[in-house]
Parts: C-alpha cells; sequence; structure tokens
C-alpha cells in the first residue's frame, strides 16, 4: 500500500458537524417511530397493495444497497487495478460502503411484513430463491468490508491488504449481480425479464456509489477544513461521466431488446410514452439524471469549478433514484398480461395500471435509513482516521505517477 | 395424488358466487381472517383468494364474454415456492396443494413478483402473504359429509362451472372432463405446470341475423297446426 506518506487523521467536531449529526438523529427517530406505527398498524397504512407489493422504502433500500457496492468501488480501483492515486480514498470508501449497506437493510429488513422472522431465512437456507441468496451476500459484503477496512488501517495485519481488497471487489460485483437477478430472474413480469438487469445495476452502482462519495468527500473536506486539489477531483469527474455513459448504454440496449419483442412494446410504451412514468424517465432520469450531469462535467467552463462536479453528483443521485422509483413501482403497475390481444375487466380493479402514491410512514421510514446511514459515517469519521489530512495536488502528484 | 380445480369456461356466468363463498369460508379458516379494506368507502379492496376476470371474444354480433375464474393454480414447478427465503411457500408431497405457512412467512412479498398468474394476496393487516389453499381445512375433515369436503367454490357454484377431484387418477371425474372436453392450463409456455385446468367454450353456432327470408302466413300457419300436432 502505497499511502504511507499520507497522513489520516479523525474529523475534527465542530457546530456543523453537531447540527448534522443531530438532524440525522431526529431522521432516525421518526423513521424508527414509522416502523414502530407500521408494525402496529400494519402496512395497509402504507401506499403499497395487491398489485404493488414493494413501495417507496424498497426503492430508498436498493438505492442505498446499490450505492453501497458502488462506493467500495473507488478502494477497489487503487487495490485490485493498482492505481495508487486513489489508494488515500480507501478507508472512506469502504467506510462510506458500510454505512450505506447498513441504512439500506434496515429499511428493507423493518419494511417486512414480519421483521421479526428474518432469522428463518438463515435457519431454512432455499438455495433456489435469488432473495436468500442476497442475504448472505449482503452480510458477506459487510464481513468482507469491515476485514478488508482493517487491512487498511491495522499495519500488523496490512500484508493481507491485496487478499482482501479482491475478495471484497469480487463480493460487490456478485452482491449487485444479485441484486439486479432480484428482477432479472423474474418471468412474471414482463418490464424486468433478462440478463441485462445484471449489468445495469453494476454500472448504477458504480455511478450513485461514485456520486455518493464525490458529495461525502467534498463536504468531509469542507467540514474539517481539509484540503481537495483538483488532480483527485477532475480524476473522480471524468470517472463519473464514464459511469454515466455506462448506464446509459445498458438502459438503451435493455430497453431496445424489449421494444424488439413485440409482447413487451405494451409495458414499454407505458413506461416510455403513456403514463406518469414516462415524464419520470425522460425528464427526471434522462435529462436531469444523465444528460445535464455530462454536460457539467464537460463544459469547458465549468473545469476545476466544484459547484459543477457537486451539482452534477447530485444530479446523478436524483436520476438514479428516479431509474429505481420507475424500474420498481411502473414495472409493478402494469398489470399481468394474462389474455394477451384482450381487454380484461373485473370487479377487483385486477387488470388496470394500478396506481401509486406513497404515504408519509414510507418516507419516513426510507429517509430514516437514509439518515442511519450518514449517522454511521459521521461517527466513524469522528472516532477513527479515515480521511486524509490533506489530498492537495502536492500531496496526490507523487501518487499518480507511481 | 394431484389435487386441483377444473373450471368449465362454457357454463360460468361470472356471479362471483365461488369468490363470495371462498371469502366466507376461508376468513373463518386457518388462514383467516382474509383482511377487507375500507369496506364501506369509495374503493373498498381486501384480501379475495378467488377473482373473476372477464374479457369479450369474437367480434359483435358473434361475441361472446368469457368469465374466467382464477386462484392459485397449485403449479407442479411452482415459483411462489422457489423464490420463497424462508420456506413459508411450500407445495405438499402428497397432495401437490400449494401452501403458505403464515407461521413462518416474512411478508418479503417476493412471491407476488414471482407468481404469473396474480395469485398471491398481500394481507396488509398480517404482513403476509395468504393464496388459495384449496379449503385444506374442509377437504380432509372427515367429519363432514363426503360432498362437503371439496372446497367452498365448487360446493356454492350455481352454475356447476367448478370440479374438485384428483389429477392423478385417470377416472377421476376432473380427469375425464379434461380428456373429453379439452381441458387447458393457462399459460402453459411458462412451463410451471399449474394443476388447475379450463374447459374452453363450446363452439356455437351463429345466430342467423340478416339473411333470414320473413316467413309467409300460409307457411307460419303450417308450421304452427304441425306443432300443434305433434304434441
Amino acid at each position: 500500500m502505497s499511502s504511507k506518506t499520507i497522513v489520516y487523521s479523525e474529523l475534527r467536531s465542530s457546530k456543523a458537524y453537531y447540527i448534522l449529526l443531530g438532524i440525522c438523529a431526529v431522521l432516525v427517530g421518526l423513521g424508527a417511530l414509522s416502523f414502530f406505527h407500521l408494525e402496529h398498524q400494519g402496512h395497509h397504512v402504507t401506499g403499497m397493495n395487491n398489485q404493488i407489493v414493494w413501495g417507496l422504502p424498497h426503492v430508498f433500500a436498493i438505492f442505498l444497497i446499490v450505492a453501497a457496492s458502488g462506493a467500495l468501488n473507488i478502494s477497489s480501483i487503487g487495490t485490485v487495478f493498482s492505481k495508487t492515486i486513489y489508494q488515500p480514498l480507501g478507508r472512506l470508501s469502504a467506510l462510506l460502503a458500510i454505512s450505506l449497506l447498513i441504512g439500506g437493510l434496515a429499511i428493507l429488513v423493518l419494511d417486512l411484513g414480519h421483521a421479526d422472522r428474518l432469522l428463518v431465512t438463515l435457519t431454512h437456507r432455499n438455495t433456489k430463491s435469488i432473495f436468500a441468496w442476497n442475504i448472505w451476500l449482503y452480510s458477506g459484503f459487510l464481513a468482507l468490508g469491515a476485514l478488508y477496512l482493517w487491512t487498511m488501517m491495522d499495519r500488523k495485519v496490512n500484508r493481507f491488504y491485496k487478499y482482501a481488497g479482491f475478495a471484497a471487489f469480487n463480493w460487490r460485483l456478485i452482491l449487485t449481480m444479485g441484486t439486479g437477478s432480484i428482477f432479472g430472474f423474474l418471468v412474471a413480469r414482463e418490464f424486468y425479464t433478462g440478463a441485462v438487469m445484471a449489468p445495469l445495476f453494476i454500472s448504477m452502482s458504480f455511478s450513485l456509489g461514485l456520486s455518493v462519495y464525490i458529495l461525502v468527500l467534498l463536504a468531509s473536506a469542507a467540514l474539517g477544513s481539509r484540503e481537495v486539489g483538483d488532480l483527485i477531483v477532475n480524476r473522480l469527474r471524468y470517472l463519473l461521466a464514464i459511469f454515466i455513459g455506462a448506464v446509459l448504454f445498458f438502459e438503451l440496449a435493455r430497453h431496445l431488446a424489449n421494444l424488439y419483442v413485440t409482447e413487451k412494446q405494451g409495458v414499454e410504451a407505458f413506461i416510455l410514452k403513456d403514463s406518469r412514468y414516462a415524464a419520470l424517465f425522460w425528464v427526471g432520469q434522462i435529462f436531469f439524471g444523465s444528460l445535464l450531469p455530462l454536460f457539467l462535467i464537460f463544459c469547458k467552463k465549468f473545469v476545476n469549478q466544484r459547484w459543477a462536479v457537486r451539482l452534477a453528483a447530485m444530479l446523478v443521485i436524483l436520476g438514479g433514484f428516479v431509474q429505481l422509483y420507475i424500474n420498481l413501482i411502473g414495472g409493478q403497475a402494469y398489470p399481468l398480461t394474462l389474455f394477451p390481444n384482450a381487454e380484461v375487466s373485473s370487479s377487483f380493479f385486477d387488470g388496470e395500471i394500478t396506481q401509486y402514491s406513497a404515504s408519509i410512514w414510507e418516507w419516513l421510514l426510507g429517509l430514516g435509513g437514509f439518515a442511519l446511514s450518514v449517522l454511521i459515517l459521521l461517527i466513524g469519521l469522528q472516532v477513527l482516521r479515515f480521511l486524509p489530512e490533506s489530498l492537495a495536488d502536492e500531496v496526490i502528484e507523487p501518487l499518480s505517477q507511481a | 395424488m394431484k389435487l386441483g380445480l377444473v373450471i368449465d369456461l362454457d357454463v360460468c356466468v361470472g356471479c362471483h358466487g365461488c369468490a363470495v363463498s371462498c371469502k366466507q369460508w376461508n376468513t373463518s379458516g386457518t388462514t383467516g381472517p382474509l383482511t377487507d379494506y375500507n369496506p364501506y368507502g369509495k374503493d373498498p379492496s381486501g384480501v379475495w383468494f378467488n377473482r373473476i376476470r372477464s374479457y369479450e371474444v369474437g367480434d359483435y354480433p358473434h361475441n361472446k364474454t368469457i368469465n374466467f375464474p382464477m386462484s392459485c393454480m397449485h403449479c407442479e414447478q411452482a415459483d411462489c415456492v422457489d423464490v420463497c427465503p424462508t420456506g413459508a411457500s411450500y407445495k405438499r408431497a402428497e397432495d401437490g396443494v400449494v401452501l403458505v405457512d403464515q407461521d413462518k412467512c416474512m411478508g418479503c412479498n417476493y412471491c407476488s413478483w414471482a407468481c404469473p398468474y396474480g395469485a398471491r394476496e398481500l394481507d396488509r393487516a398480517s404482513g403476509t402473504m395468504k393464496k388459495c389453499t384449496l379449503c385444506i381445512d374442509r377437504i380432509y375433515d372427515e367429519r363432514l359429509d363426503e360432498y362437503d369436503r371439496q372446497p367452498s367454490c365448487v360446493i356454492t357454484c350455481p352454475a356447476h362451472a367448478r370440479h374438485f377431484g384428483d389429477f392423478d387418477d385417470p377416472n377421476s371425474n376432473v380427469s375425464k372432463l379434461v380428456r373429453e372436453r379439452g381441458g387447458y392450463a393457462l399459460m402453459p409456455e411458462l412451463g410451471y405446470n399449474p394443476t388447475n385446468r379450463y374447459l374452453p367454450p363450446r363452439v356455437t353456432r351463429p345466430i342467423p341475423t340478416n339473411d333470414v327470408k320473413k316467413k309467409s302466413l300460409i307457411s307460419s300457419v303450417k308450421e304452427w297446426v304441425n306443432q300443434a300436432v305433434a304434441r
């Protein structure tokens, strides 16, 4: 590990730090309140129904889980691909990955109809279930992430750093493939079936994880008055552009493949043209979530402008959230095609487009999980040495030439 | 044994008797209650194991409404069982009935994503997934008369459109009906091999409308006399 020249230190506490900590604690409290309310009242107080069985909390949860695996990439680039310039960023990357995953899993578990029965998945072990696989993959990711972090931070075990990095990188690839395959392995819902879901989710994890990382890095630098030079920021900026392009490519491949298959043209028209999800797709995901960030990254007027990088990262996060919302909610809202070429009616509203609007409890649960991630991150940054004292160009430049 | 239902689409009138009877029996049965949401409001909904869909075949005036009752198909290769992380969804080896163990279900709802027939029912009050049990708590109840040891929907159906039996027995009523009437499974191309079968509507002779010539008075009188003599 060539980051020996880099000095790490804890985040110094300040007024802004405690205000942020307080806001997160309040949001976590509201999330817990929401969980207890759902536990007591049942899920009928949510916007979920018999067709839309995964609502807004799942969008938050999958967003955080996908971003978690992506956040670890920054560290992997330094370890697995030996790009030494990224090595000083490794500790923060692993901590961020762990905190995002814990936040996402907290939402996922607390949104279950019976969270207390999660243990049954460990005693039963259905190897045919991709959902059951994911529970093992998430647990393994937390363990490997912690191990990886340990090898980065403790000189006694530093010789295992490469092995831990390789293991964590491969595990995270399998994890995101598993998350994508939750949708890809489905044949019942027309919008999902397909192997492309796995690489699509991997590319999403790259762009979302990096965006969150950029925001956290710049915010923690501002909070602790640390310098982050243009060299490292520009590296991350152009890397983000590549990841945005990858997401666009897989999204395009997916929609074109679907449009080519006649039976899927109905659901494609629903998502791309005929529903409120169409506006979300074109305006939210494509324009604000992809094209505008690319413009902010490549426009020569904004070179070395921090606000442009920050805004681009925020927009990618917004676009990714919208993308997951369209995927989860839009895909479920479209009715099952049981009788092709027939206009089906039912006194139970079956066979119709299902409406969904999230309740306040779902928002609180989702935001609570997000705040839990930030809370863990803030506490972690203050108690252990995750942040480099300086990422100024003169500190980073020797590493970039290594 | 392979227990299941045969539903005759030719005679189903879409009266919803099966759905109501199912709801009545099961709400007080082993998987009940089947929760209702907003039952007296503008948009009532709730847990129904049996739902009837309707669609038209043919063009007017040669069209026909098909009422298609749907519940769990008790598939041989049930995807809901494959995807269940807790093993709450299971298929009984002895009779092929697919059930959900309400004490194991953690309410992840992934089986609902997997079922291509939309047969899974999320009970948002209990937080668990429910579905047609083929009235498992009455078909084996020896305290009941033999006729009553059938699913509630089968006994209730006023048009006798529903039949219950063992598909493994080639001489059972359901096997015979499927053989003689060309019973088919819904969406067999998915490969889940659902147990329940549907009997297609019989081909009906079109009723002539425009091309019928008006009879003369003499021929109408002759026809009437012939009918009267024949009686």
